[in-house]
């Protein structure tokens, strides 16, 4: 009997995995493999950064984690990137656009990036956000410590080489802000507008039957902006939009969207130097105010976060937001089970799994910029104190 | 806990830092005292664990009618003698019958059928094939599991199910109530042929009243094989019937094959039995209700129940307790103490009345062990456990008459009685607009009408486990701060992620736990036949030689591997540590009583888990009396040992060299059932306590 039920469970699970996950395992592998690439063009722009403030010459202990490699394991081996490839999720495509796009812009190939984020865009709605970062990337270049350091570090070092020769015009000729690529920005423009305009052809061409355009964007942009879809979900918004009153239903999907707008620009203004990990602390914050998130969303902003494991080797409470991260992914299933199993529990035992989700997100993206942020003024102590040393 | 785990967190950054000091908030301070001195704390939230959960007899409250459309007990019964002269025919039938043809279950089953359809009931027959007990790995948490035929069934062995239906006058067909009556036609005693008698009389009455807006469905059920099965399958093919034409239809004379039929949604379900005499001078009346996994029915259901046999019906109602608890002397003095102390604060404060007899407290005490005890098992204690794994609330009633089986005019009274219990029950539920919802699902019961709510027990698990995330903060600031001053080593200088070396060995041992959970289902798969013992022998070896290649291809795993490979112990046991509070915490909502009495063995196992060499070293008579401490905790930690300590409390005895086959027996009626139990063993408990032996030979 048992042995029918599993042989048969077996078959049935080996033909699925065979029929559709192709696709999806292929869009996970292949994000694993941009991804590395990703973090091997960070990790040399993170030491020649190293380099040029003077920490690897003189420090040796300083030892740079290969983090594209480290970036690809945590995508590929993370239980949430796999639960979604089972399930047969559609989001192991999205995050191979978002990081097609990421990829394309961390490498200068501004087509690539600019597809990359037109799909992302018109899968998901979300990784429209991402147009910020990447266009910071295209037109200052990847992710530097402050340029208030280096123009710190090369004073110090002219004031040290030559006395006098310098004049101070040229001193203050050294630029106090670096130049802006306009030309690729505007390059990049060009090219996201014609691959909307593609896809949107080619949408219209395909949709002509069943409504056109206009019910494309009802049916998909719609659909996720006004939150019609309250199944249960990892995310917060089917508990409170299933509770609140309909005339307040607008006033209330207004607050909830700009909330992920809200925080767009301080964050741009505060981490402008680093725009890939801007780029995570916005997917991050996307996938916890979105209105339909999934684990694949976390799968994609945990291995972008693994990107920055040389910079964020301090975060704290790293065993607390593991411990936390593992009781609640355990936990979730549990308490679905007791709610619409068992008929035990009810509505709010999901949902309270659900808070305590986003609560340990929360602090994971607070912590992980508090400890870029650290990071950024450790380099700036240490840089004034060797400076210092050596004048 | 959280707080206070973050709490810790910031003390140790700030240790770190040596930054500024900024007088942290009260609640921040809160938690750095709690961890500073988590032995003191620890010792104190456990003992209060175990005293909470001694108390919690006291703290028991009445039961109460939460669902006020249910009205106990508020109509007049319309039972009348003609109906109850039916129920008497019908057993007096099949005595004449059984008599007559010895072993001729199908010719009673007729019999039955017969009598359904007289008043006016739909019937039907269903075959079912009873199912081996067999280990799927898949199966624990799954709904009911759809009941696939096999192609080769043998028609030697299979039951018969016999169902009538009344439709209601006033329904629309969408809901109905279940009664079933367990019965062997081919060997029922005298006595069970009662409860057929009684559910005839009622039977005979539900089919004329006007009342009704929920069809009733009578199954009495085939428990040649056992009570629960017949139901299960009889429950599987009324929620996901089977298009497949099984061989088993073909069994028999009688082709049952397309006229199964269908009532509705099933709002309750009860089902009844009669036993053997009562000892007592009333009828006794008892109910069980626990069902898989430590799942009860709502507890409305048993109030209506238990409301209308006490104060209508006059039976003596009572719950499973166990009884050796009862002549227990240190429970009595323990009852003693809580009586005496709950005079002295009556006569401080009039108004504080918690204090309850030596007697309530020994009875609440021993029910409640037994309530525990059955919930914690995750075995079902009747056929009402399939309802409930089809969501739907169901209780069973086992009544013992005081009068021999062939007193005819107690017999009377006895249908009488019986029938109108089961009628006010029915109108209760009848009355029902939608599901039961309003009272408790997760709750304890004291006495039939007594009760602990979730929020009452849960407070006990609460303050037991509360050390574990106390200590594990302390002791991550400990190993960290250990760590730092010995590695001189800077690749290893990762200042937050210190645990992760701990974190790959717990990690491994879970791993090796999930896959020692799995082993019986391969050894089951091995041919041949082989003694329980001979299993259990083959499990051992391949989960130790499983274990030693875990060691061997893990460095650092082993507790034998040289100091400088291992991870600092504290680390380790920070580690694991949370590995078991998060591992308890999940069980404590899969299954409640299962968590708690794994953390009564845990928790200190855990807690006082600590290498012993240097104990020994030291030679200093407290680590002397810890490291002997942690190694008795961790020789009775073990599942075996534990097995056989608690077999040997029950008073069956030390059972010696089959005590293999006797584990081995218990595991495989745990995996039968489904019980979560088994996974916890397996994958929370057992890693556990390996990690615990780490910790205790750790060479530091």
């Amino acid at each position: 009997m048992a042995h029918h039920c599993c042989s048969r469970f077996l078959d049935l699970s080996r033909f699925r995995v065979l029929k559709g996950n192709q696709v999806i395992s292929c869009a996970d592998i292949l994000s694993a493999m941009l991804l590395r690439g990703i973090g091997q063009k960070l990790q040399m722009a993170y030491g020649l950064n190293a380099r040029l403030l003077g920490f690897l010459k003189s420090s040796r202990d300083k030892v740079i984690l290969p983090c594209g490699d480290i970036a690809a394991l945590v995508y590929l081996w993370n239980p949430f990137t796999i639960v979604s490839c089972v399930g047969l999720s559609t989001s192991p495509i999205e995050n191979l656009a978002v990081v097609l796009a990421l990829f394309g812009a961390v490498t200068r190939r501004v087509p690539l990036a600019a597809f990359g984020f037109v799909m992302a865009t018109h899968l998901s709605l979300y990784p429209a956000t991402l147009a910020i970062p990447i266009i910071i990337i295209l037109g200052y270049g990847l992710d530097a410590p402050p340029i208030k350091l280096f123009l710190q570090t090369r004073s110090v070092e002219n004031e040290k080489s030559s006395t006098s020769t310098v004049s101070k015009q040229a001193k203050s000729k050294q630029t106090t802000h670096l130049p802006f690529l306009w030309k690729t920005v505007a390059h990049f423009l060009f090219w996201v507008l014609l691959w909307s305009l593609y896809v949107l052809v080619l949408c219209a061409l395909s949709l002509n039957k069943y409504g056109g355009l206009e019910e494309m964007f009802k049916r998909t942009y719609g659909f996720i902006l006004s939150i019609e879809d309250l199944s249960p979900n990892i995310g917060v918004f089917w508990y409170f939009f299933a509770e609140v009153f309909d005339f307040f239903r607008n006033f209330f999907l207004i607050v909830f969207h700009v909330n992920v707008l809200f925080m767009l620009l301080p964050l741009v203004i505060r981490l402008k130097h680093r725009p890939c990990f801007l780029a995570f602390v916005y997917l991050a914050i996307s996938s916890i105010l979105k209105s339909y998130p999934s684990v694949g969303d976390s799968a994609l902003y945990l291995s972008l976060w693994a990107l920055f494991v040389n910079e964020l080797i301090d975060m704290k409470f790293s065993f607390f937001l593991f411990c936390g991260y593992l009781g609640i992914s355990l936990l979730s299933p549990v308490m679905h089970n007791l709610w619409i199993w068992r008929g035990t529990g009810n509505a709010n035992f999901y949902f309270g799994n659900a808070i305590g989700y986003a609560c340990f997100q929360i602090v994971f993206v607070v912590e992980s910029v508090s400890a870029m942020l650290n990071h950024d003024r450790a380099l700036r102590r240490s840089s004034s104190n060797h400076g210092e040393v050596k004048s | 806990m959280a707080t206070e785990k973050r709490n810790k967190e910031e003390e140790e950054v700030k240790t770190d830092d040596g930054s500024p000091k900024i007088k942290p908030r009260p609640i921040v301070q809160l938690g750095i005292f709690l961890v500073a001195h988590s032995p003191v704390f620890s010792v104190v939230f456990s003992a209060a664990g175990v005293l909470a959960l001694l108390i919690l007899p006291l703290l028991a409250k009445n039961t109460y009618i939460s669902e006020n459309a249910l009205m106990p007990g508020s109509a007049r019964s319309m039972l009348s003698n003609r109906d109850v002269s039916d129920g008497s025919k019908l057993v007096k039938d099949i005595k004449n019958y059984r008599l007559n043809h010895e072993g001729q279950g199908v010719e009673v089953q007729k019999l039955v059928g017969k009598y359904m359809s007289e008043m006016v009931a739909e019937v039907y027959y269903q075959k079912f094939h009873p199912e081996g007990n067999q280990f799927h790995p898949l199966h624990f948490f799954s709904g009911p599991d759809s009941y696939t035929l096999l192609d080769n069934v043998s028609c030697a062995s299979y039951g018969v199910n016999v169902a009538g239906i009344i439709r209601a006058p006033r329904g629309d067909g969408k809901e109905s109530i279940v009664l079933v009556t367990p019965y062997d036609f081919i060997n029922g005693g005298d006595y069970e042929a009662l409860s057929l008698g009684i559910t005839s009389t009622l039977f005979s009455l539900l089919a004329r009243v006007t009342w009704l807006s929920k069809d009733i469905i009578w199954l009495v059920a085939d428990s040649r094989y056992g009570d629960y099965r017949p139901v299960a399958a009889w429950l599987s093919e009324y929620h996901s019937p089977s298009f497949k034409v099984s061989d088993l239809l073909k069994c028999g004379e009688r082709n049952t094959a397309d006229n199964f039929r269908r009532a509705g949604t099933v709002a309750a379900a009860l089902v009844l039995k009669v036993d053997g005499r009562s000892e007592r001078f009333e009828d006794t009346l008892s109910i069980y209700a626990e069902a898989s996994n430590g799942q009860m029915p709502n507890l409305d259901l048993i109030n209506v129940v238990n409301y209308l046999a006490v104060h209508r019906q006059g039976f003596y109602v009572k719950v499973e307790k166990v009884v050796s608890l009862l002549s227990s002397s240190w429970l009595k003095i323990i009852g003693e103490i809580f009586e005496a102390v709950g005079k002295l604060a009556h006569t401080l404060n009039p108004d504080w009345n918690f204090g309850i007899p030596v007697a309530d407290y020994l009875e609440g005490s021993a029910t409640l062990a037994s309530s525990l005890y059955s919930q914690a098992l995750g075995i079902p204690t009747g056929p009402h456990g399939a309802f409930r794994d089809n969501q739907v609330d169901a209780i069973t009633l086992k009544v013992s008459p005081r009068f021999p089986p062939d007193s005819k005019t107690r017999q009377h009274d006895f249908f009488l009685r019986g029938a109108r219990l089961l009628e006010g029950t029915i109108r209760s539920v009848n009355n029902l607009l939608e599901k039961f919802h309003q009272s408790f699902f997760l709750y304890l019961l004291t006495s039939p009408s007594k009760f602990i709510s979730v929020g009452v027990y849960m407070i006990a698990f609460a303050l037991l486990v509360a050390p574990l995330p106390m200590v594990a903060a302390s002791l991550y600031i400990e190993g960290c701060k250990a760590l730092t001053k010995s590695t001189d080593n800077p690749t290893e200088n990762l200042k937050s992620w210190k645990w992760l070396d701990a974190a790959k060995q717990v990690f491994a041992l879970h791993l090796f736990g999930f896959i020692v959970t799995l082993l019986p289902y391969f050894i089951c798969q091995v041919p041949g036949q082989h003694s329980p013992s001979n299993r259990s022998i083959m499990w051992g070896t391949t989960s130790s030689s499983l274990l030693l290649i875990t060691f061997a291809a893990i460095p650092g795993c082993s507790p034998f591997t040289s100091r400088h490979h291992g991870t600092h112990w504290a680390v380790l046991k920070s580690v694991t540590i949370s590995a078991a509070f998060i591992g308890l915490c999940l069980m404590s909502i899969i299954n409640f009583a299962t968590a708690e009495i794994g953390a009564l063995l845990l928790v200190p196992t855990c807690l006082m888990a600590q290498p012993i060499k240097p104990a020994l070293r030291s030679r200093r008579i407290k680590s002397m009396l810890g490291a002997f401490c942690s190694m008795v905790l961790l020789t009775i930690g073990f599942p075996v040992m534990f097995f056989a300590i608690s077999k040997g409390l029950f008073g069956e005895g030390l059972v010696g060299l089959s005590l293999g086959g006797e584990f081995w027996t218990w595991l495989e009626s745990l995996w039968a059932w489904k019980s979560a139990t088994y996974l916890y063993i397996g994958m929370v408990h057992l890693p556990c306590w390996l990690l615990c032996l780490c910790i205790l030979f750790h060479p530091s």
